[in-house]
Order: C-alpha cells, then structure tokens, then sequence
C-alpha cells in the first residue's frame, strides 16, 4: 500500500524549536483565480525534503519572514512530497505579503500538522468529495491519490460549487478529470455567466444528480461553515451514517500543535484534533455558534 | 544520609531559621521568590532579604474586592494568593522565543539557549503546586522530569530547576474554594518543603531529596506534640473556613449538557469581557507568537505573548470572530476551565484558587454561577435557540 493510503500520520520537521520554520524556496506561483495563487515551494535543505512526507487534508504554516504565520492546506501530490503546494487565497496580511513574492523567494515553513482525511477507509467504498470554493485545495491530494490507485476505491465522485464559473481553482484539472473514466465530477455555479452551461445552484442540489450507496460510502466535504452544514446534513438524511461523514475545518491556528489555544472548538484543537473531523465527533458542537 | 534511621515526618523550624533557609537558598544559587507588598497587594516577587516578606499582613478577598488589612504582627504569611504566581515565572507573560535573520539559503539563529533563572519559589501555596501540575501536563510533561514537549524551552528548564517550597494556607481569604477541588489548604504533592506557620516558627514537611538536603542545613528541631496538634487543627481550621464552595462531582456534565442554558446571557450581561479572569487564573495557557523585525539589522524576532479568549482576536478568521459575543467567549472560558479541561488533559482546569472571582470588576463567581445552571435551563429542550447579538 503506498504510504499515502495507510493511516499513519507523518509528523512535523520542524526539528528541536517547533516556532523555528524551516526555510523553503518558491518554485512557481500560479494564478486560480483572481484572488487565489498557488504556490509551489521546496525546502532549502535536502535532509529535509527527503524525510518530509505528508498525508491528505494535513496542513502547514506558512511563514513570511518579518510578518508572520498562517495555517494553509497542502494541495500537492502526497507521492512527490520535494514539492509542496499550497493554494492562497488573498484575505489577510500573510497572504498579501505571499502575493508579493516572486519565483525564487525565501519563505518558512512549519508542518505538517494535523490529522487528515481517513484514506484507510476509503478503500473499496464509495467516495463523494464535496468542496466549495477554495475548499478544494485540501482534497486536492486525496484527488491525486485515488486517481493514481484507482482500483482502491469503488467509484469517486467530485461535487464542486463555486460562485461564479470564475471563480473555480484548478480549473484545467477540473477539465482533465470531467475526462477521466475513474473519476465523476459535477461542478455547479452559484452565478452562472453567458458561456457556463453546466448545473447553476448550490453544491448539495448535485446530490439529485448521482445516486448513493449510503451504507457503503464515505463523504469528505471542505467549504464554508454553511455548505460544511447543509453537505453533512444532506447526506445524513440520505442515511450516510454519521461515523462516515468527515468535515474539514477551519480555525485561526497560531501554532500548530494545540499549544496556543486559539483554534478551540468546544474541547477540540481544530489544529491537532482536527482538521479533519469526523462528523459523530463533533455531533454536538458543529453547528454550534459562539461555541 | 543513614537507611537505618527513616527521616522524621516533620522538623520545627524557629521563626529566626527563616534567615536561615533564605540565606541557604542564595548560597546555592538560587534567585528567591515570594509575598511581598506591591501597591497595596501581594504579589511574587524576586526577594533580597526576608524582611521584604508582609510580615503582620493579612488580606480581605471577595467577589471584585481585594484590600489589605493589619494582621498578627508575628505571623508572616498571614495572607494568601494575589493577582500573580509561579506562573507568571516559569511561563512568563511576555518571552522572546527566537531571534535570527534571514541569510542567503537559511534563518540565522542569532541568539543560543535562554539563560534561565534557578528559582526558589519562597511561599508557594497549594493551589498554586496544583496549577503547576496543570500546566504541567498542558506543556508536555508526562511524569515528573519527563519532559517531551521539545517547544517549551523555557518551561523545561524554569521547571526542572525550580525548588518550591511551599506554606500552607492557616487562613483562607474569602474567594477560596481549594478544599473543594482537594487542593488545599494543605500541600500533599509537588513542594520540596512544606511549612505550616504557628507563631514561634514553622512545622516542616519534606517533598524530595532537594529539601531534605536543605532540611539538613537548617537548625531544627523534633516538633513537640502539641506543635503537630496545632498544626493539624489550624490546618483543619481552614478547610472549614473556605470562603467559597464549590460542587465539583457533576460539573462537567452540567456544563456540557445544556450549552444553551439561559445563565449563559445573564452572566453574559455582567461581564465587561475584560480578560481580568485569564490573565490571573493560574492554569490559563493560551497565547499568541508575534514577529517582530528591527529597522536597523533585519532581525527578526518572535515573541510570545499572552492571550486571552475574551478578545475578538483571539478566534479572528477573516469572516470576523468566530466567538462574538460575550456569551460566547464567557462561555467558552468556563467550560474550558470545569469541562473540556478534562477532555483535553484529564484534569480540571481549576484549582480553586479564588483569583478570577476576586479580580473580576464586576464581581462574577464562578461559584454563584454553577448553582445556577443546576436549577431551570432547557433541559431536553435544547439546540432550539441559535446565536444572539453581542
């Protein structure tokens, strides 16, 4: 079984001083769209690159020097981890320092931290993907991995909802895979424009549009808090049981490793708890405000 | 030390050993702290000399209520807990993590290892050896001088060094409800020496080979009968005496059942969401890491600093703060403290020091509080109401 599909978790690199990142350069900078870029780094330091490994739905921080720190998903390829991907979208002060960059740059990193996507249980099941938005990027490298395997799973779905057709990430993977046998991707708008003639709703209307296998498959959603509630529920209803629905969450992380108490949901650390959840975890919690 | 003879259980120390035990403990290299008088309050502080403890000093303590009083002009620790404690040392409010600039292929680390202190905490009291034990086990150290949380730099070292030497409470100030959670008013765990102050000196209890080494050092003598006996009654005294009480044995299920209970919005409508409650609670940990970077070299530092969960920062996503209300975030910091403690560390959260009841403005008791979630609430009825305006 390839590493990527166990259930062992890699832990950080850091090394002693888990605040000191470790410096990564920028290969390639990719624009998604017009507020989002990926970034494609690689660690400075060989030694590193070859023990860094990382499993699906884990995360970095991502560190500008002189400005600070933000948690982002990993949204490479888990089997070629020299190379590490992460999809920005522009909302803050990292990540405006980040658009600065050019190809070349000097930035740190910190990671990977967290538990991801439960690739174990994936296997000869049902997988429906549900992303919205920017939401995709941490299911990104569980995208890379079925499809490099695709016998190990029964069939995977992708239901992916964006705003405006403009809005898509990985717009030209979403094309290859709309192409490709071992995958069935439906995207849908919630603004379509004169040339989109795909579905236009929201992400959970595209659950009319494939049939479910509830006992035998496991849901995987990231998006907003709103489209993480109506996915889960929705497929709570279709009688998913709850122990295989897993939800992606997102909290303010500031360190990493459940130390600064900032991601706190309830008695969970988003950070090391999560942030990938498992839905009948955090039954009581997850639709809580304020909490 | 001889096998044959077992050490007694407990020396007399005369009051004039005290100079005694100070002395001792700056001859081997320790930096002294303890009770002394800081714009009207205690707090911990490094110590020069002894004559720098409130000697004759007693303290009233209620709900947002602290004063000092005049006490028994020979007593020396006739008071308890202030706003700060051995927390304020070993996990200091503010505490440079990293300095390094930015070379060509790598971060240059600019500074080595801390230099921390040996300290002598002078004084400790046994809720606050209890809030160790917490933050202990909250920065990673499974059993005693077991350290695996290779972050905490400062804290392995602060703590491994540390020499505690404890004096258990003989009057409890009116906001104490040690008793009520065990931790007091007698120290049983986590002190190198544990005193019991009676008037002519000190009853003195051995914790670890360290005290017993300076035990050694110091002119005791076998306590009489009647020194024991009036230790254990003043002791005993004091357990009766709390000026607070609290039900611990359903509390977190009490407060994981009803989240939305309707005392959440009416303490909510009394707390000013000031931060007072984390910043004197000694097991709070929460904390937030800066960079900051210099004009002049481009260095850059990162600096850690306290948080609290009372802020809007604190849980800032850039959809706004995901706790934002008051309810919310007084909510979040009392379940934390008496309920997701336990899910998180196995422990509470509270140690029944009194410090978030006396240090609230406005007076909020946690001890008033949690009766009132025992009465009325929605019962079954709940996950009906949603959110509410700040």
């Amino acid at each position: 079984m390839p590493h990527t599909l166990s259930s062992s978790r890699p832990e950080p690199i850091c090394g002693m001083d888990t605040w000191m990142p470790v410096p990564a350069r920028i290969l390639a900078i990719e624009q998604e769209n017009f507020n989002t870029w990926t970034f494609t780094t690689r660690f400075v330091a060989e030694e590193i690159r070859k023990i860094y490994r990382f499993a699906p739905g884990q995360f970095n921080m991502l560190y500008v020097p002189g400005v600070g720190e933000a948690a982002f998903s990993l949204s490479s390829d888990p089997a070629e981890p020299e190379t590490l991907a992460h999809t920005v979208r522009r909302v803050g002060s990292v990540t405006r320092a980040l658009e600065r960059f050019k190809p070349g740059g000097l930035i740190g990193l910190r990671g990977p931290f967290g538990h991801g996507w439960p690739m174990e249980l994936m296997r000869d099941r049902h997988v429906v993907i549900v992303a919205g938005g920017i939401g995709i990027a941490p299911l990104r490298p569980v995208l890379y991995t079925l499809l490099h395997n695709p016998d190990y799973c029964k069939r995977l779905v992708l239901l992916y909802g964006c705003r405006t057709p403009a809005d898509r990430v990985y717009a030209s993977e979403l094309e290859d895979w709309e192409n490709n046998d071992a995958i069935e991707v439906l995207v849908t708008v919630d603004n379509a424009d004169s040339e989109w003639n795909g579905p236009v709703g929201v992400v959970t209307n595209l659950l009319r549009r494939i049939k479910v296998d509830a006992k035998n498959t496991i849901v995987l959603v990231c998006g907003p808090k709103v489209l993480n509630r109506v996915a889960a529920w929705s497929f709570l209803q279709l009688h998913v049981p709850p122990d295989q629905v897993f939800v992606s969450l997102e909290r303010n992380m500031n360190c990493g490793f459940a130390r600064c108490g900032h991601c706190q949901l309830g008695g969970k650390f988003v950070c090391s708890d999560g942030p990938v959840f498992r839905f009948s975890d955090i039954a009581d919690i997850f639709a809580k405000e304020d909490i | 030390m001889t096998d044959a003879n077992t050490p007694p259980h407990a020396f007399f120390l005369p009051r004039s050993g005290l100079e005694d035990l100070f002395q001792i403990l700056q001859s081997d290299g320790y930096q002294v702290l303890g009770p002394t008088v800081v714009n009207d309050t205690v707090m911990i502080r490094p110590l020069e000399s002894i004559a720098q403890l409130p000697q004759g000093v007693s303290d009233r303590q209620d709900g947002g209520f602290y004063r000092l009083v005049d006490g028994d002009p020979e007593l020396s620790f006739e008071f308890v807990v202030g706003p700060n404690g051995p927390k304020n040392y070993l996990f200091p409010a503010k505490l440079k993590l990293l300095e390094f600039h930015v070379g060509n292929e790598r971060f240059e680390l600019d500074a080595g290892q801390p230099d921390v202190p040996k300290y002598a905490f002078l004084g400790v009291r046994p809720c606050e050896l209890a809030a160790v034990k917490v933050q202990d086990r909250v920065f990673g150290v499974a059993e005693p001088g077991m350290f695996r949380c290779e972050s905490e730099t400062w804290y392995t070292l602060a703590r491994r060094q540390a020499l505690f030497i404890a004096v258990n409470c003989t009057r409890p100030a009116g906001t104490c409800f040690c008793a009520s959670w065990g931790t007091g008013p007698r120290a049983t765990e986590g002190f190198d020496l544990a005193l019991t102050e009676l008037r002519g000196g000190f009853i003195v209890e051995v914790g670890s080979d360290r005290g017993q080494a300076i035990v050694g050092r110091l002119p005791t003598r076998e306590p009489t009968v009647s020194e024991l006996e009036l230790a254990e009654l003043k002791l005993e005294r004091a357990a009766e005496q709390m000026g607070r009480r609290l039900e611990t044995g359903d509390v977190k299920e009490l407060l994981d059942h009803d989240l939305e209970h309707p005392e959440w919005d009416k303490v909510a409508q009394r707390c000013l969401s000031c931060g007072n409650c984390t910043m004197v609670c000694p097991t709070c940990f929460c904390c937030t890491v800066e960079d900051s970077t210099y004009l002049a070299d481009e260095n850059i530092t990162r600096t850690r600093y306290w948080e609290s969960c009372f802020t809007h920062q604190f849980s800032y996503l850039t959809s706004g703060p995901e706790r934002a209300t008051i309810r919310g975030r007084y909510r979040h910091w009392l379940r934390h403290k008496l309920s997701t403690w336990w899910d998180q560390f196995d422990m509470s959260g509270c140690v029944g020091c009194g410090r978030c009841i006396t240090w609230c403005p406005v007076g909020i008791d946690l001890t008033e509080e949690i009766p009132r979630f025992r009465e009325g609430g929605h019962a079954k009825a709940e996950n009906t109401t949603q959110s509410r305006g700040t």
